[in-house]
């Protein structure tokens, strides 16, 4: 009687543990020992762009990569935070070719740098017709807090994150200066007439909205712009990002800065606008995407918010400004640089580091 | 022996505390420059606040920093003492400032340019933190020369 007590709580137990452990999702690697892989773009399911930090732009293409970076790459600043960064298709991709690229720009013969946003015309293994859109103003002395990142809105005018380049935290909250901003431009880098601040003699024309620390992920969603940024110890927010409003930093914060210090003991003030998540300790949100595919039907209408620490990716389900639930994902890659959605329904990751990967994520 | 290393300990901590002070009060007078409602109190919780964070809760406790470079500076000045003939309070004193101007600027070239210490960002921030070194290593100067009274 006894043992077969025993056989039954073991059977149980075995059965709660496959099933417990039983993922629906599984990895397969596309492409490793890549240098600091940041962004991502899909031109289709076995065709992708990506970035290297160091300043390579790759393709994979069917399914295999290319081993000799794309050509034509302008000189990036590799250093800190500083490289190849950000990376997105223009809408029309198919027909045109068009790509745009973020990258840290190295001032010649100045020890500054700023960040630069360029549009190039993708050839077989080159980039022909490249144009500076955008150079933030001023450059910065330091390599860090640039931003880099992109998206559409669904007027055809491209956002630009501008981050505070760390030591300038301040000029987040002026408009004289493109630290901590969202930039708004149309594709050939002229400024749309109805961006907020064009009739403001004292703002920059690029701006759109304002407040904002290091933003590292930003998508749209059915005209809604969420942005994600990175707080300092603490206080990494995801935005609903508008224009013309101011997003506080770092005026309030619920972050504490490096040194432990108050950099302010505000979270709320009146005319700055509240994130619609915030993040203490810190999770170093870095990419984002939203998710319709129909491979994971579960997880259609959520937002993936790839992180840096400890390294996983959060699932966010949203009702416009709410955030109803969040679960965290992907914990067992480690530190993941960037996430996209691929048009196949499997999720793209893109692993940190000096020996980075990109991993696909299926279903089982 | 045991007088001395008080007294240094003291004026590490004279040091650090003000250091403090310089960092809490360039956040905070910035804060009030856009109109942020800083009181009194908001500035005193804030400092007692940064005392106990920057020295517990930071990347690096700012206390060990100071010490590392006081301890530094004043073995320098010490050993310089044997062949100058300056009072020890100017000696320490201008030990204790090029001890914190060295952690000011030292710091950067650790992190890519990044200055941790907001409050040593400007000009100013460099010159007032730079003060508060030659206070406290003035203080521990005096220390000394009132022993050999």
């Amino acid at each position: 009687m006894i043992k077969k007590i025993g056989l039954f709580i073991f059977g149980i137990a075995f059965a709660y543990s496959f099933f417990a452990n039983d993922r629906t999702y599984k990895y397969e690697v596309i492409a490793e020992d890549l240098s600091h892989p940041w962004g991502v773009a899909v031109i289709d399911k076995d065709n992708i762009l990506f970035t290297e930090l160091s300043g390579q732009l790759r393709l994979i293409e069917n399914g295999v990569l290319k081993p000799e970076p794309i050509k034509g790459v302008p000189e990036v600043l590799f250093a800190g935070q500083g490289g190849l960064s950000g990376i997105i298709l223009d809408p029309s991709f198919e027909e045109n070719r068009k790509i745009y690229l973020a990258f840290s720009s190295p001032d010649s013969g100045q020890k500054t740098n700023t960040l630069e946003v360029i549009s190039a015309k993708l050839s077989s293994n080159s980039l022909d017709e490249v144009t500076t859109l955008f150079k933030a103003s001023p450059s910065r002395r330091t390599a860090a807090h640039y931003g880099a990142r992109m998206a559409f809105l669904n007027d055809g005018t491209l956002l630009i994150t501008s981050g505070d380049g760390f030591n300038y935290r301040e000029q987040a909250q002026y408009l004289d200066n493109h630290f901590g901003k969202i930039i708004r431009i149309n594709t050939d880098g002229t400024i749309p007439s109805d961006n907020p601040f064009v009739s403001n003699n004292d703002a920059l024309p690029e701006i759109w909205s304002y407040g904002h620390r290091n933003l590292q992920g930003i998508v749209v969603v059915d005209g809604i712009v969420y942005e994600n940024e990175h707080g300092p110890m603490g206080g990494d927010e995801l935005n609903i990002a508008q224009a013309s409003k101011n997003y506080g930093w770092p005026a309030i914060t619920y972050g504490k800065d490096y040194s432990g210090a108050t950099i302010s003991p505000f979270t709320k003030k009146d005319g700055m606008e509240q994130p619609i998540k915030y993040w203490v300790p810190s999770i170093a949100p870095s990419g984002m995407t939203f998710y319709e595919g129909k491979m994971f039907p579960e997880w259609r209408g959520s937002l993936f918010i790839s992180a840096l620490v400890p390294g996983d990716v959060r699932r966010i389900e949203v009702d416009k400004d709410k955030v109803k639930k969040e679960e965290i994902l992907f914990d067992d890659v480690g530190r993941i640089r960037d996430i996209v959605s691929s048009p196949d329904g499997s999720l793209i990751l893109a692993t940190d580091g000096p020996n980075g990967k990109l991993i696909r994520v299926v279903n089982k | 022996m045991t007088i001395n290393i008080v007294n240094l300990i003291v004026s590490i901590l004279i040091a650090t505390c003000l250091v403090i002070l310089q960092e809490t009060m360039s956040n905070m007078f910035w804060l009030i420059s856009v109109d942020m409602p800083v009181s009194i109190s908001n500035f005193i919780s804030t400092y007692f606040a940064n005392i106990f964070a920057m020295n517990f809760s930071g990347a690096i406790p700012l206390v060990a920093l100071v010490a590392v470079a006081f301890l530094i500076a004043f073995l320098v000045a010490k050993i310089l003492l044997n062949w100058l003939d300056v009072p020890k309070t100017y000696a320490y004193g201008v030990a204790g400032a090029l001890a914190i101007l060295s952690l000011v600027l030292l710091m950067p070239l650790a992190f890519y340019n990044l200055d941790i210490l907001a409050g040593g960002r400007s000009i100013l921030g460099k010159s007032i933190l730079t003060a508060f070194g030659l206070i406290s290593g003035f203080y521990f100067g005096r220390t000394l020369e009132k022993r050999i009274i």
